[in-house]
């Protein structure tokens, strides 16, 4: 096969395509930095859409997370989100979202206080900022409106019927009703992804409207599993609401799941121009760090790929991602071997009791770093002045219990790129 | 013949690389999910995976399933931990008894190792040379602008040795004018090969390995014979995998370079050698555009996406291409792959074929352009199955349309609109 080995001259080259890597792309774009990006399937494709910033704290849910990051500092003074002014996180939040809504898919704005999302489970959780296309839904539930919730005949790990018995007694007037997704065939199980791509037909949409009616009745509002389009979400979504005559949202479904998916390809679409690169499903195989900045080495079908540059941001996430890997006795990183602050042993990693309070020790593992974003060898001086990380692979924030994930992302990614903005100078 | 039980799981370690072998399945369903043959016969990657997992070897030696599988390896772009499915389902397919096999499939191979045309529709050397050269007489006959277009054999030193699939000569010659004139308008040296000339493979998705090693061993032979620099194979992207993973496969030593014909046509129209452009879309038709998998996701990666891309706008305009979603490396199968259109499933060929044709409707465009052959058959037909509002074009047919050079007879898979559209007037004979 005719083949050909390709070199891409950047100035910052970020590893990862998760929510830091995603970030960490945009931030360097507002900034006029020319950035080439690779990264493959990672925790992000599994995630409800919900960016949170600071949802819960040693077992507490937290409503206020700006107040809360000022206790997160008491109990986890090492935590990245303490090491970054709330004026940051700030802007981070808020340019990622604008760009997002620039871009095509339509977030809430992050405000003061949580919003009480919608889980697939029937409970909520605290989060900053929500799909467009669920936003009702934390709305309905504040409000108890009445509310008919769809789920569909051979899809798995969305039930209604458990959904609306666990939230009975809040919400009296929730029910739920299973109907046939339109043009499936029957017995055969029923992925969101499909009934979501098959949403981007109007045909569709109204086949399903039609098949909604009929059990409208009184209700306000209809829920659904989040399945309202992959690629024009706000669009479908508003198309559902003129064809129903009802509020509509989405309840994020269990991986599998849409909105993941929705922001992976929202980004392989949209997000390049000339001065941006993005290579996804693919991993850096080897990186060269130098004094000028590093080399980044991997291949696709094509050939051999190399990337120089002037800087990079290390953004490749914990275990679901391969940026952290768990040898018999320890953690490792990956890439570049960066030593990974860690429980002693293996026994320790997990506490007894799987809800304990204080969380696992191995959610808390990760990379030491200093001021400006930079991991740190065993010395802790940093491994180079133009190597920076971004987002989970960073050390003492366990993003599962604090309920954190986005915020630790987006947050660090912000920093990251602005501090090798720094040195690209 | 009986039923042979492969260890799945066992083949799976030893055929899989380090760290992508069944047991790093994180069960995360991404793969099903994004499979259009998950959920026949109660079955699907994760399923197989899981399957293998426990053991359950005599349940995956006997499922169906595996001849709905297109080995499209979209499942394996998306898993996070690179496991390769559609490896095993080749094994499973290569254990079952060949009685037992999907005939259709078998016929086809068996046709293509009768004689040395390998051709899967039986056609023989004479046979092609007789239809190409009638073909060329009408073409002659109705435009003297190509008095003097030449299909050539066994020419030695051509640069570019052509295949081309069976179908053509078989049921649709006037098809391959365009590529003949685009050829001749660029100035390209290339040839045709008496000898392995057909561009199909079916016996790749027989599961026989020596039935596909055969196959191509016949072809490269007969490549290697005339000595060409680059082997292309039409825009077909099955053709291309299928002979080029088997030199891989099978360690054969080609004399040439496989290449994509694509590349080629946006390698010409950069140099200027091949001056199309959108003018004669006044009427601002929309196109959308099947990757092929077995060309982008399976051989050369996005690089041949962006070509097709370059093409496709050139010829349609901008403004006028609407892409598939997923695309690119990340594009659905649309169900014509791996024997599926020969494995006689009609009825699941079409449900897989459902999902590409819910993409290609939400284009709403009203024409599809498929390079590969195999799709260009499936989406076809599910566009006519599902009551589709378009039509399927090869690029050869918009670039002559483009260049001017489209005759009457080349039109069949344009749409009434296009009928007539720059036909070069009937007297143009007359008139020298
Ligand atoms: C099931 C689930 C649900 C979640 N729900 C939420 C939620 O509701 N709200 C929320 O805020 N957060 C949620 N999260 C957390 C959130 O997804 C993560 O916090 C966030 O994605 C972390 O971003 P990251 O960029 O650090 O890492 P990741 O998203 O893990 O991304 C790491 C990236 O690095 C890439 N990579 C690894 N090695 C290499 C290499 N060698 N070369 C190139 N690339 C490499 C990976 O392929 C991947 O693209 C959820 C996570 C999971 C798993
Ligand atoms: S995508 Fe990969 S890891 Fe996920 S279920 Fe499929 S094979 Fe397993
Ligand atoms: S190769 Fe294609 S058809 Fe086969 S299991 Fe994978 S995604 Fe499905
Ligand atoms: S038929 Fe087309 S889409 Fe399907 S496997 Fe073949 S090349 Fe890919």
């Amino acid at each position: 096969m005719i083949r050909e080995t390709r070199s891409i001259q950047t100035q910052l080259a970020i590893v990862g395509t998760g929510l830091g890597g995603l970030a960490a792309g945009i931030f360097a774009k507002y900034r006029g930095i020319k950035s080439a990006q690779v990264g493959h399937t990672g925790a992000i494709t599994y995630t409800t859409g919900y960016f949170d910033l600071l949802g819960g704290l040693l077992g507490e849910q937290i409503l206020d997370p700006w107040q809360g990051l000022s206790s997160l500092k008491k109990h986890y003074p090492k935590h990245p989100l303490v090491r970054i002014a709330k004026e940051d996180i700030h802007k981070a939040l808020n340019l990622f979202n604008k760009e997002l809504n620039n871009m095509g898919i339509g977030y809430s704005e992050p405000g003061n206080t949580n919003l009480m999302a919608l889980l697939p489970s029937g409970v909520c959780k605290p989060t900053i900022s929500v799909p467009l296309t669920m936003l009702a839904g934390v709305k309905a539930k504040e409000a108890k409106s009445p509310t008919l919730l769809i789920d569909f005949v051979g899809l798995q790990g969305f039930s209604a019927v458990e959904f609306v018995a666990n939230l009975k007694k809040s919400w009296p007037l929730l029910t739920a009703q299973r109907i046939a997704f339109p043009d499936m065939i029957e017995g055969q199980q029923v992925f969101p992804e499909v009934m979501a791509r098959a949403l981007e037909v109007p045909s569709t949409r109204q086949k399903l409207a039609e098949t909604i009616k009929p059990f409208i009745g009184n209700a306000k509002y209809l829920g659904l599993p989040s399945i309202l389009g992959i690629n024009k979400p706000d669009l479908i979504h508003n198309n559902m609401e003129e064809l129903l005559g009802v509020k509509v949202f989405e309840i994020p479904s269990i991986p599998p799941s849409v909105p993941g998916m929705r922001l992976r390809e929202l980004f392989e679409q949209k997000f390049v121009d000339k001065n941006v690169t993005l290579i996804p499903q693919h991993k850096v195989e080897h990186i060269e760090l130098n004094d000028d900045g590093a080399k980044l080495f991997f291949k696709d079908p094509f050939g051999d790929i190399e990337i120089s540059c002037k800087a990079t941001i290390l953004a490749s996430g914990r275990f679901l991602s391969g940026g952290l890997k768990a040898e018999q006795q320890n953690i490792v990183e990956t890439l570049l071997n960066i030593p990974v602050t860690q429980p002693t042993g293996r026994d320790d990693w997990y506490q007894e009791k799987y809800f304990d309070p204080k969380g696992h020790n191995i959610n808390q593992v990760g990379v030491e770093i200093d001021n400006n974003f930079r991991p740190l060898n065993t010395k802790g001086e940093p491994i180079n002045r133009r190597l920076f990380a971004a987002g989970t692979i960073i050390a003492h924030q366990d993003w599962v219990r604090q309920r954190c994930g986005a915020g630790v992302s987006l947050s660090t990614a912000y920093q990251a790129v602005k501090y090798a903005a720094k040195v690209l100078d | 013949m009986t039923q042979k039980i492969l260890d799945f799981n066992k083949l799976a370690h030893e055929l899989l690389p380090k760290g992508s072998g069944y047991d790093s399945c994180i069960a995360c369903g991404l793969c099903s999910s994004g499979c259009p043959a998950a959920g026949f016969f109660g079955m699907g990657p994760q399923h197989f995976i899981r399957m293998a997992m426990l053991g359950m070897n005599q349940e995956l030696a006997t499922t169906p399933w595996v001849w709905t599988c297109t080995q499209c390896k979209r499942c394996l772009y998306i898993c996070p931990m690179n496991i390769d499915v559609s490896l095993l389902v080749g094994a499973a397919r290569g254990a079952w008894p060949d009685e037992k096999k999907p005939q259709g499939i078998m016929r086809s191979c068996e046709a293509q190792s009768l004689n040395s045309s390998t051709s899967a529709m039986g056609l023989t050397s004479e046979d092609f040379i007789e239809i190409t050269q009638d073909v060329l007489e009408e073409i002659k006959a109705e435009d003297h602008r190509f008095n003097t277009l030449q299909v050539p054999f066994d020419k030695k030193g051509a640069y570019f040795v052509v295949n081309q699939n069976s179908r053509e000569p078989g049921v649709e010659a006037e098809e391959m004018g365009p590529l003949w004139k685009i050829l001749n308008y660029v100035g390209a040296n290339w040839s045709y090969t008496s000898k392995g000339w057909a561009a199909e493979n079916f016996c790749m998705f027989t599961g026989s390995d020596a039935a596909w090693e055969k196959m191509v061993t016949q072809r490269v032979d007969a490549m290697n014979e005339l000595g060409a620099s680059v082997w292309i194979n039409t825009e077909c992207g099955h053709s291309l995998y299928a002979l080029w993973k088997g030199i891989e496969r099978f360690d054969l030593k080609a004399n040439f370079q496989p290449g994509n014909l694509i590349s080629y046509y946006a390698q010409w129209i950069r140099e200027g050698k091949l001056p199309v452009n959108s003018d004669w879309n006044t009427m601002g038709l929309k196109f959308t555009l099947q990757d092929p998998c077995q060309l982008v996701r399976k051989s050369s990666g996005d690089p041949a996406a962006e070509d097709l891309r370059f093409v496709a706008k050139k010829l349609v305009g901008a403004d006028n291409f609407i892409d598939m979603q997923p695309c690119k490396s990340a594009n659905y199968c649309c169900g014509g792959g791996g024997g599926f259109l020969q494995a006689g499933m009609r009825e699941q060929r079409r449900a897989y074929g459902k999902r590409k044709f819910d993409q290609i409707a939400a284009t709403q465009a009203s024409y599809v352009l498929t390079p590969c052959h195999n799709c260009h058959s499936q989406i076809e037909d599910i566009g006519e199955y599902y009551s589709g509002n378009y039509h399927v074009v090869h690029f050869w047919t918009l670039i002559c349309l483009s260049l001017g050079i489209l005759g009457q007879q080349e039109r069949r898979y344009l749409g009434p609109e296009l009928e007539n559209l720059g036909l070069v007037p009937g007297d143009i004979n007359a008139k020298t």
